[in-house]
């Protein structure tokens, strides 16, 4: 009975008891879910431009964010080492098309899904070569990012908001509106349209391969270089970063592999539901919890709606 | 020229279905075994046995496993890892409890503890299918990494958190721990492995491997043809997790001796998956070239610079040999996609024909 | 035309092929199969006989493959009801009315494309085997004599297909003509009732088209199968089946014997068009 008890009743007693706790829970949550679902976000991209599901956007998050660190490191200023970041973003773009994805064009998925793990392998031995494997500080000041915090009275407590996180949340979501502006209203982005629906089709009316997934993956690039600024200034940028990809993919599962509001609702739900888990159920099964809920929550999902979110009931034809 | 099937003739479907119908292919392996049993213990040292051959033949094995779940039956799996950790556990436990079982019954047994985490882990692959199956099935690789953390029953409550094993014996001789011998280690490998990979290309030739490929090429036909897909699909999963929780036992057991959780954590799965892409999906041939080539391939990195008298910082070279892994296996799949295996037929296919081109 | 008027014709107007003896096979009444807001299938009732040649025709989207579908149970209608052998069979998964003896092909070639031709033949034959996992792990005693066995079964049907040159061949790499010949050898390793054929000779040339027509024939005589046809070549049609129904936005237009068919106003309608 008490087990019962700690499963189904303490937990929600909790957070009526204590609510100022709760939103601020839900708030850490939300952060979290807002940089889960532009990780997710990077991956959408490039699965729908080109049905790769690459592996490697973790890694470009850290190596995005640990380039900008190694340049400013070195004395560069840096806004100028953010412009040069985004062309290292664009150079590995131009390349992977070159040397990865051109040659490997009508292979099936997942001969490209092992490719990108290979990239993955390339780019933290490239990583560690240049940048070596120590954690580094985020210039989080120098980006004029804001500091601080601000604390709110609600419901007879407080709740305390970092303003960075603030900062976080609302870039996060101007970049999903910019992204979603440009793929929707602009001639590329009906040009990549063309191009998930079938690499074919697309081709015999004039559409540039080479050139939308030079474009998909710079924009994944680019996704991934504020992910690792918003991350790293959470945090520090390290190579243990990469894990938050693995935090991604139950999103992924939850929004559907194609769709962008799925990406974001997704993480949303896996922010929260995450957190509000580990706080309030955590305990009852020892700490660490976090790495396999959100799996567990995108799994049970599934059993009810196999195709996500937000994806379209797929009638199966023979 | 050398390698031609001209006159040999079958004269049954028996005949037909041998396992290797051609005489060549039969001299071929009988040199491979006889090299595996007699000229490797005769010839090499025990680094090489040890480090090089006993390691390369658990994860051939581990290799056969995912590959009858990936390349025979279709299910990407990136759960291996975990699967195998559930293998090494269960044998450490099933000695704690019945230490006067031979060792090699129990490292057999512990695969069985394997198939049925595999097939509860198998089962949302009724409902989902490629990517997302994939991504389900690190659900698995997750949440058994944290059993092997979180539930100390598992590693008998030991401070260290890691599991070890103490010395087995029979038949006079020790045949796991600490003070074997590992020429004694490496017989009883090689034995287990060959046996299983041998059982492995029966089923597949039988009605079973069938099914499975069925479920592969076109899981809608196959089911309209009349197999149950839930079925076969958990019997693949369950077959694959024997492989693969045999293998982690007897990389605990026969090669590392001990071993912490981390051992069993994604990056193992990403290894084995390697070797399964790059050895040639749907292939058992493949997975040994493929297992070969993956746990060869960074010790010729580590040791080359030492080889032309360079000088470079260990974690250099680490590094520098995480970016040419990558970076080779991107060739590898450019060059040939279907994998070694593939490569090794077309040489024979060349071989068939030569002196003339075609 | 109702199908009892079709039953009440004198058997001299049925073509001679038909057993005298009418035995029905399989009844499907007022169907109807909708997704979401498409009605593929309405209210549609036919049957079929126990060894006759049944096509089922109807221009583009007409809904019969979507029939086919329904009949083999990978789609369950909303509404009606289908009998096979006498049996009541709703809602039913693909393996158990594979089961019960219906097989078939499909309209865009379904081939496990990494098996060789007779691996794919031999899967026709998953239903026949029983061995037990124990003894297929060591390919020994009853695996081994039932795979020889089947084998041979699937040798018989290979010969009889004329394709015994591509038998270690995997499919994928065969020419289309070839790979709908070895999905007919897949269907008929399963010993079918009633084999449901989807557009057997699309996209083949007048030759091939020849061959496929003689081994649907031969099909009948030798084994005595019943087969279901959708066919969008109106002289194939005309020869090879006993009896046609006509589809059309997912109902039934007409159905009787190819002549009658042939003379009908709606069917005539349906294929050059007339304003809805």
């Amino acid at each position: 009975m008490e087990i019962l008890y700690n499963i189904f009743i303490d937990p929600f007693v909790q957070m009526v008891v204590l609510p100022d706790f709760f939103l601020q829970v839900i708030w850490e949550g939300f952060v979290a879910g807002v940089l889960y679902a532009l990780i997710a976000l990077g991956f959408v991209l490039i699965f729908k431009a080109s049905g790769v599901f690459n592996f490697a956007q973790g890694i470009m998050v850290v190596f995005a964010a640990l380039s900008l660190v190694g340049l400013t490191e070195a004395g560069v200023p840096v806004y100028v080492s953010l412009a040069l970041c985004i062309g290292i973003m664009f150079l590995l773009a131009y390349g992977v098309e070159r040397l990865v994805l051109k040659p490997l064009v009508n292979q099936p998925d997942i001969i490209l899904f092992m490719a990108t793990i290979g990239l993955t392998f390339f780019l933290i031995g490239l990583g560690e070569t240049i940048f070596g494997g120590e954690p580094k500080t985020m210039v989080t000041e120098e980006l004029g990012l804001p500091t601080g915090s601000t604390a709110f009275d609600v419901a007879g407590g407080i709740v305390i908001l970092q303003h960075l996180d603030i900062a976080a949340a609302t870039i996060a979501l101007m970049m999903v509106a910019l992204l979603g502006f440009f793929f929707s209203k602009t001639r590329i982005g009906r040009a990549l349209r063309a191009v998930a629906d079938s690499h074919k089709a697309a081709l015999s009316v004039g559409i540039s391969l080479e050139q939308i997934w030079v474009i998909v993956w710079f924009a994944a690039g680019i996704v991934a270089l504020v992910t690792g600024i918003m991350w790293g200034a959470r945090s520090d940028v390290s190579f243990a970063l990469q894990i938050i990809a693995f935090k991604a993919l139950p999103v992924l599962i939850l929004g559907g592999f194609t769709s962008i509001p799925g990406a974001i609702v997704g993480g949303l739900i896996i922010g929260i539901g995450e957190k509000i888990g580990e706080i309030y159920w955590g305990p009852l099964l020892g700490s660490g919890i976090e790495s396999w809920l959100a799996y567990l929550i995108a799994l049970v999902f599934l059993l009810f709606r196999p195709q996500g979110l937000f994806g379209e009931k797929i009638i199966e034809r023979v | 020229m050398f390698y031609r099937e001209t006159g040999q003739f079958k004269t049954s479907y028996a005949e037909d279905m041998a396992l290797f119908p051609v005489i060549q292919d039969r001299i071929g392996i009988g040199v491979i075994l006889i090299v595996a049993f007699v000229a490797i213990p005769l010839l090499a040292n025990d680094f090489f046995i040890a480090s090089i051959m006993i390691p390369f033949l658990i994860f051939a094995l581990a290799t056969v496993g995912l590959n009858i779940l990936t390349g025979y039956c279709g299910q990407l799996s990136l759960g291996t890892g975990a699967f195998m950790g559930v293998g090494a556990y269960a044998c450490y436990k099933l000695t704690t409890i019945f230490p006067e079982v031979n060792i090699i019954v129990m490292v057999l047994l512990s695969g069985f503890f394997a198939a049925g985490i595999g097939v509860v882990f198998g089962l949302p692959s009724l409902r989902i299918k490629g990517f997302y199956l994939a991504v389900a099935t690190l659900a698995a690789q997750f949440f058994l990494e944290w059993c092997f953390i979180r539930i100390r029953w598992l590693y008998n409550y030991n401070d260290s958190g890691a599991i070890e094993t103490v010395d087995h014996t029979a038949f006079g001789l020790v045949l796991a721990g600490p003070s074997a011998e590992p020429l004694t280690r490496y017989f009883i490998v090689l034995v287990i492995v060959i046996a299983m990979t041998w059982v492995a290309s029966n089923l597949l030739r039988g009605r079973f491997g069938r099914q499975w490929m069925m479920i592969r090429d076109m899981d809608i036909a196959a089911e309209l043809i009349g197999v149950r897909p839930l079925q076969a699909k958990l019997l693949a999963f369950a077959v694959s997790s024997f492989y693969c929780g045999v293998a982690g036992a007897m990389m605990v057991f026969f090669w590392l001796g001990a071993a912490e959780p981390a051992a069993f954590n994604i990056n193992l799965s990403f290894q084995i998956l390697f070797m399964v892409i790059l050895g040639g999906l749907g292939s058992i041939a493949g997975c040994f070239m493929g297992a070969a080539f993956i746990w060869i391939l960074p010790l010729i990195i580590r040791t080359a610079p030492l080889l032309f008298g360079v000088e470079i910082s260990a974690a250099l070279v680490e590094h520098i040999a995480f970016m040419v892994t990558g970076a080779l296996i991107i060739f590898i799949l450019i060059v040939e996609p279907h994998g070694l295996a593939r490569i090794w037929q077309i040489i024979r296919q060349k071989l068939r024909v030569w002196p003339f081109p075609y | 035309m109702s199908v009892a008027e079709v039953l009440e014709k004198p058997a001299a107007e049925v073509p001679a092929a038909k057993p005298e003896k009418r035995k029905i096979l399989l009844s499907v009444e007022h169907v109807s199969l909708s997704f979401g807001g498409v009605k593929a299938i309405q209210d549609i009732s036919f049957d079929i006989e126990k060894g006759e040649i049944r096509a089922i025709i109807g221009p583009n989207g007409a809904g019969k493959t979507s029939m086919l579908n329904v009949i083999n149970g990978f789609y369950h209608p909303q509404q009606g009801k289908i009998t096979f052998e006498g049996k009541n069979r709703d809602k039913m998964r693909p393996y158990i009315a594979a089961s019960q003896g219906i097989a078939r092909t499909f309209q865009n070639v379904a081939l496990f494309k990494g098996m060789t031709t007779l691996d794919n033949i031999m899967s026709g034959r998953t239903l026949k085997m029983r061995s037990s996992f124990f003894w297929h792990l060591f390919h020994a005693g009853a695996a081994r004599s039932e795979e020889l066995k089947n084998r041979e079964f699937v040798e018989h049907i290979i010969d009889f297909l004329e394709i015994e040159h591509i038998r270690k061949t995997p499919v994928g790499r065969l020419a289309y003509g070839l790979q709908k010949r070895v999905e007919l050898g897949r269907a008929l390793a399963m010993e079918p009732e009633l084999l449901l054929l989807d557009e057997p000779m699309a996209g083949m040339n007048l030759e091939e088209k020849e061959d496929m027509s003689r081994f649907i024939l031969d099909v009948r005589q030798e084994f005595g199968t019943t087969i279901a046809l959708i066919e969008h070549d109106m002289g194939v049609v005309m020869d090879l089946s006993d009896r046609v129904v006509v589809l059309d936005y997912g109902k039934k237009i007409a159905d009787g014997v190819p002549e009658e068919v042939q003379k009908n106003q709606d069917v005539i309608d349906a294929y050059l068009g007339v304003p809805h």
